[in-house]
């Protein structure tokens, strides 16, 4: 993808989240282009992994826990592709490990990106932490490197 | 202090000054916290990762240090965290490269900074971020075309090499990765990061080809002019940077493509420091 065409993208994207009230916005950073999306709730439930494995999510009580994530949409020019920055905290601001986080995908899906040969989801390095800071986007948690959805091949 | 070079790989040792600081490995020492605590002076290679390298210093450390007292280990130089995902080279070149040796380097076991360091709790965390530098360096070169075409034994042993500091079981892979179309004349960008310790970006990144459209071969200087201007002095004007990568610095018209292909640590990137001259 062109970064002009990341660009319109964007723009559509930006025009979407306006109707839907749904917090998306778009940030330079250190002139590399982002739109962000800051502090999206939502409840996830924990699944035991030895569930029936018939679709439905079978959940005590006691194991649902309210997650917050933030996104980050960059344009990443070794790729030529977007790549999605994400990180997930519990309400306490507490940071969740890449353990986790794939342990709150559904096992259905995790298996299908488990097996695409770029090993999507992975720790990415503090530098872009470090402009997220600088753009001030970021709430909480102030300490942990986002997790990366890598951009899958063309 | 410009140097002509020998080397064609990038785990041979290269001819060095005679500080010995371009030698492929970079004398430390490590001390813990407080510093009447054991020290321990180490060989750090320079193209390898703080903590794929000091499993010796941990277990000599944990002899003296209460269980309690133990959380992460990480390190620190005057001052500041280092980051265990830069190369031991680069943190040198940036941090102490005009300091006397070894280089003293402080190790702690608690309080770690979540807020300079990523966690590396255990080997594999390690082994995917050098995976993703080579996939990320592909990408640039290749089109991920090389990278994509592995199997995952041959990535395995991109890492085993490096792990287990075998050259040979290394270049059997990642001469692969230096490969290119002969009618090309080159890669399609050259991975490379520029690092400053002037300011607060973490590092210059961005797309750069070998060769110009006319044909031109484009060097270190015409890399240097485009991305960090300043680091270059103009006619007439004194030198104010020392461009570093491992430790010595390349001429300026020395051709990117055989900097890229021949100087470029084993994660596929050519990591250049631009430091400050050091003012005697």
């Amino acid at each position: 993808m062109l970064e002009e065409t990341f660009h319109s993208c964007c723009q559509l994207l930006l025009q979407q989240s306006e109707q839907l009230k749904d917090g998306w916005s778009w940030e330079p950073v250190q002139s590399l282009p982002v739109a962000s999306n800051d502090a999206d709730s939502i409840t996830v439930d924990i699944v035991d992994d030895d569930d029936e494995d018939d679709g439905v999510c079978m959940v005590s009580e006691d194991s649902s826990q309210v997650l917050k994530y933030e996104y980050h949409i960059l344009y990443s020019c070794s790729y030529s592709t977007p790549v999605l920055y994400f990180r997930a905290f519990t309400l306490e601001g507490r940071s969740l490990s890449l353990e986790e986080v794939w342990s709150s995908i559904h096992p259905n899906f995790r298996l299908r990106l488990q097996d695409s040969p770029l090993h999507t989801i992975s720790q990415q390095a503090s530098e872009l932490r470090i402009d997220m800071a600088q753009c001030g986007g970021s709430s909480g948690g102030s300490g942990c490197p986002p997790e990366v959805l890598h951009p899958a091949p063309p | 202090m410009c140097r002509r070079l020998a080397a064609s790989g990038v785990f041979r040792r290269f001819s060095g000054d005679s500080r010995g600081m371009t030698a492929s490995t970079v004398a430390g020492l490590l001390s813990s916290e407080p510093t009447a605590k054991p020290r321990q002076e180490l060989l750090l290679p320079r193209v390898s990762y703080l903590t794929l390298v000091t499993d010796k210093v941990k277990k000599h450390f944990l002899k003296v240090i209460k269980a309690d007292d133990v959380e992460e280990m990480w390190f620190e130089y005057e001052g500041t965290p280092l980051k265990w995902h830069y190369p031991i080279g680069v943190l040198f070149d940036l941090h102490a490269t005009n300091t006397v040796l070894p280089w003293s380097i402080t190790v702690h076991f608690k309080t770690f900074p979540d807020g300079d360091l990523l966690h590396c709790q255990s080997n594999s965390v390690i082994e995917a971020h050098f995976m993703s530098s080579i996939k990320e360096a592909d990408a640039l070169k290749h089109k991920s075309q090389v990278v994509n075409d592995m199997q995952k034994k041959d990535h395995k042993q991109l890492w085993m090499g490096l792990q287990n500091d075998k050259f040979d079981q290394f270049w059997a892979m990642n001469r692969k990765l230096m490969e290119y179309p002969t009618e090309e004349g080159g890669f399609r960008y050259i991975p490379f990061r520029i690092y400053q310790t002037m300011s607060d970006r973490p590092f210059i990144q961005k797309l750069f080809r070998p060769v110009s459209p006319e044909g031109n071969v484009h060097t270190l200087g015409n890399l240097l002019k485009e991305m960090y201007p300043s680091a270059i002095p103009n006619d007439g004007e004194p030198k104010r940077f020392q461009v570093v990568i491992h430790g010595i610095e390349p001429l300026l018209e020395t051709p990117l493509q055989w900097l890229s292909e021949h100087l470029s640590h084993p994660d596929n990137f050519l990591h250049i420091c631009v430091i400050p001259v050091p003012t005697d």
